[in-house]
């Protein structure tokens, strides 16, 4: 006897499928690369899930068809630069299961996030390639040449809005002189945000991740931009520049790595957020999604154990 | 309407409703079969042998445990056999029985209760009626009804439950539809033994048909009726009390702890024919429902009449079928049709065999800590019943679930969360149970070792005692035998100067 809910397959398809706005926003400004990465994780994903599964000689098909291997991918993929070498979203898919969940037992065991165990390793291992962005649209054949490193792509990439603001800071100029807005990054984060919305309306995330991890960031990013607004950007920037909206959404929800309790997950979310604009203003990184998410990941099983509900009758 | 409600619980609609709830007389049984253990307490013994004759509600066995009450027989005829049958329980096991093969007269037993003009009688007749008429608690726990009447000191209401909030069953539904006349006056009985000033009687709000009966007889302006939500869970007690009183009853305590009595409309009925008639309880109302069956309906039938004895008369359809005793949440499944109906049998369901759905990893994603009733975090439960860490699985307050499956069936992977915390309780209970034991085993080694070298250290403390006394006793003795050569030697001195001399 269960309930007609969505299941944990459909739940995986639905969170996939609420991610499309913002990889269509992806695509409208950087090109057929965003499709590719994805192509490349989500077939890596299947064959290391595959093959670990057989490894591990258990049941191979419900675990992959439990999509959860496939919304990490897509994840991944969606989080490194559209024309980043081939071998970088299959080294870092196959490091995201492997590593990332199918050494802790597979689905449900996992205490970190795949996809950004996944996006961390690269960061730390590749920096340049995980920091050079399409400047522009590229046609699939553009695409192809730069991911699969046939020309060089020099002419067509470029730093994205928080690594150039990082750069200009240092050069000693004040937020007032740089022109701080990205179309395109705003449309992304408009996306996901959308699909986001979704994600609640259909009962598959609950509001307080999301809504924490926002007031988390709105307040650091205001409070510091109220002490000097020369040099820390203003709220709005934080908000629709970067990985802000798919984090808030789609990453830091993943249940399994998060914490469970009602009052927990707000704890959760709003150190998050407050941890992203530290790391993205205090830190070496221009972003601070992954690292702030991995970091609230350990804490989990505290934060658990310390907000369980009072128990009726206690 | 109330708005103090629990958190969590479920909404089900009724999987297979029924235009107009009826209650239709089941035929005499051939025969009963009349399991001599009762829900709780020892199993009886019987007081009838093979071969003889017994009347309708004659005692046919007993406990000496006043806590239990007594067996009747439900048909009159003759004892044809006392052995093992099968009973519904979710072990499948066998248990011993008295099967009485019908005559076809029911013929009963004389009896004589405190009559319509009942408020003349004294509650310990009351209660002893109550008792000898077998009446336990109808709603599915079977709680033996008189268990909570008596020595009843500060009880300010009295909580008649008439939600029946597993979706499917309508054997309340129909009683109360049916019988208000004899609900109100057993409401009334209650009141007059437990002392309370008020009593509610709590109807779900999808009855409406029940409640206009109860208030169209309800002309006792100490006895109010309230409807509650629809929803799943409502029905248990100390939700039930949280909902109507919004009193939360403590974790690990009983209601009447807040002055509260609580009782099954079926109950209540029972009640009013044992105290009125001094009536044993001889049949109930029984809903049969269910994907294989045609028609779901309600029966009066006789205890011990077998499963198939009404599921027959519910059109069942001819494919493969699963049968379930109680309500599709917290009923137990049972093997055939052809177990005994008990006193706790308020419902059968006949499914149509289905494939379960397959269960995947736990996600956390939380749902189940949602609709969870008693706020509990299913989540982390299971985590530990499954690696079970029982201490850690109580520490996330494992004790205080009432199993009722809302967990599983907002279950997106379709675990059985709640099989599991079953099984984690029982888990821990014996490992506390073998932990008490073994503590004592250690605390008894340990002392005999302890009683060992005590005595060891007394006895050689005693030796060294003597060994010094002997060796004063010695060295007395040289002084004496100094004293003696000494004595001598003067006297061999003295001699031999004498004889010198």
């Amino acid at each position: 006897m269960h309930s007609n809910a969505l299941n944990t397959n459909q739940i995986m398809r639905q969170v996939i499928y609420a991610l499309a706005l913002g990889i269509g926003a992806a695509y409208t400004f950087f090109g057929w690369g965003v499709i590719l990465q994805i192509v490349l994780a989500v077939v890596t994903a299947i064959v290391v899930e595959f093959s670990f599964l057989s490894l591990r000689k258990l049941p191979v098909k419900p675990a992959i068809s439990d999509g959860s291997a496939v919304l990490s991918a897509v994840l991944l993929a969606i989080s490194i630069p559209s024309i980043a070498p081939w071998w970088i979203i299959v080294v870092g898919t196959a490091f995201a299961i492997i590593f990332g969940k199918q050494l802790y037992g597979g689905l449900g065991n996992n205490p970190f996030n795949p996809a950004m165990l996944g996006y961390a390793f690269l960061l730390v291992s590749y920096p340049l390639q995980m920091t050079t962005w399409a400047s522009e649209f590229l046609n699939l054949s553009q695409a192809i040449n730069a991911i699969f490193n046939l020309t060089s792509v020099d002419a067509l990439s470029g730093a994205t809005q928080l690594d150039e603001v990082k750069t200009q800071l240092a050069l000693g100029k004040v937020i007032n002189e740089l022109e701080v807005h990205s179309i395109s990054q705003a449309w992304i984060n408009a996306g996901f945000l959308l699909g986001g919305l979704y994600l609640i309306a259909r009962k598959v995330i609950t509001w307080h991740i999301p809504a924490a991890f926002i007031a988390g960031i709105v307040f650091v990013s205001s409070m510091l931009y109220l002490i000097d607004h020369q040099i820390y950007l203003p709220m709005q920037n934080h908000l629709m520049l970067g990985a802000t909206m798919l984090g808030a959404f789609f990453i830091a929800t993943d249940p399994v790595s998060a914490s469970t309790t009602p009052k927990g997950r707000l704890i959760y979310g709003f150190l998050i957020g407050v941890l992203v604009v530290v790391i993205r203003v205090f830190g070496s990184y221009p972003d601070g999604v992954a690292f702030a998410v991995l970091l609230m990941n350990i804490t989990v099983p505290l934060i658990d154990y310390y907000t369980q509900p009072k128990v009726f009758g206690k | 309407m109330l708005n103090q409600s629990f958190n969590g619980g479920i909404v089900i609609p009724n999987p297979h409703p029924v235009e107009t709830v009826e209650i239709i007389l089941a035929p005499l049984p051939d025969k009963v079969v009349l399991p001599l253990q009762q829900r709780i307490g020892d199993e009886a013994s019987p007081c009838v042998k093979v071969g003889d004759k017994v009347l309708t509600g004659q005692v046919i066995a007993k406990t000496q445990d006043h806590f239990c009450v007594p067996i009747h027989a439900t048909i009159s005829g003759k004892v044809v056999s006392i052995d093992d049958q099968i009973i519904p329980h979710k072990s499948g096991l066998k248990s011993k029985c008295i099967t009485i093969e019908s005559d076809g007269k029911d013929q009963w037993e004389e009896h004589k209760g405190c009559g319509s003009d009942f408020l003349h009688c004294d509650q310990a007749t009351m209660i002893e009626y109550i008792q000898s008429s077998g009446i336990v608690g109808l709603g599915g726990a079977g709680f033996p009804a008189h268990a909570k009447l008596e020595g009843i000191q500060d009880c300010h209401t009295l909580i008649v439950n008439g939600t029946e909030c597993e979706p499917g069953i309508m054997c309340d539904d129909a009683l109360m539809q049916h019988h208000p006349r004899e609900v109100i006056r057993g409401v009334e009985i209650l009141l007059h033994i437990c002392g309370a000033q008020r009593a509610i009687i709590a109807v779900e709000d999808d009855k409406q048909e029940a409640l206009n009966s109860l208030l169209m007889y309800c002309h006792n302006d100490r006895i109010s009726i309230e409807q509650i939500p629809t929803k799943y869970t409502s029905g248990a007690e100390k939700l039930l009390v949280k909902a109507l009183l919004d009193i939360e009853i403590p974790s690990g305590g009983f209601a009447i702890d807040t002055g509260v009595v609580c009782q099954n409309v079926a109950t209540t009925k029972a009640i009013f024919d044992a105290v009125v008639d001094n009536k044993p309880l001889v049949s109930r109302i029984v809903t049969v429902t269910g994907s294989g069956v045609e028609s779901p309906n309600n029966y009066e039938v006789r205890l011990g009449s077998s499963f198939e004895h009404i599921v027959s008369m519910s059109n069942p359809n001819t494919n493969q079928h699963a049968v379930r005793m109680g309500g599709m949440m917290m009923g137990v499944d049972v093997e055939t049709t052809n177990t005994p109906i008990c006193k706790i049998t308020n419902c059968i369901f006949v499914n149509n065999l289905e494939e379960r759905a397959s269960t995947q990893e736990c996600i956390r994603c939380g749902r189940c800590n949602q609709a969870c009733p008693v706020d509990l975090l299913p989540q982390q439960l299971y985590w530990y019943a499954k690696s079970e860490n029982t201490d850690k699985a109580m520490d996330y307050n494992l004790a205080d679930c009432i199993e009722c499956r809302c967990c599983d069936y907002v279950c997106p992977s379709h675990i059985p969360l709640a099989e599991y915390f079953s099984f984690a309780k029982a888990l821990h209970r014996k490992t506390t149970e073998d932990q008490y034991r073994t503590d004592i085993a250690r605390e008894r080694f340990e002392f005999r070792e302890y009683r060992l070298e005590r005595n060891k250290r007394e006895r050689a403390e005693m030796m060294a005692a003597k060994k010094e006394e002997l060796k004063k006793k010695m060295a007395n003795d040289k002084a004496q035998k100094d004293k003696i050569a000494a004595a001598m030697a003067r006297v061999n001195k003295t001699k031999k100067a004498s004889d010198d001399a």
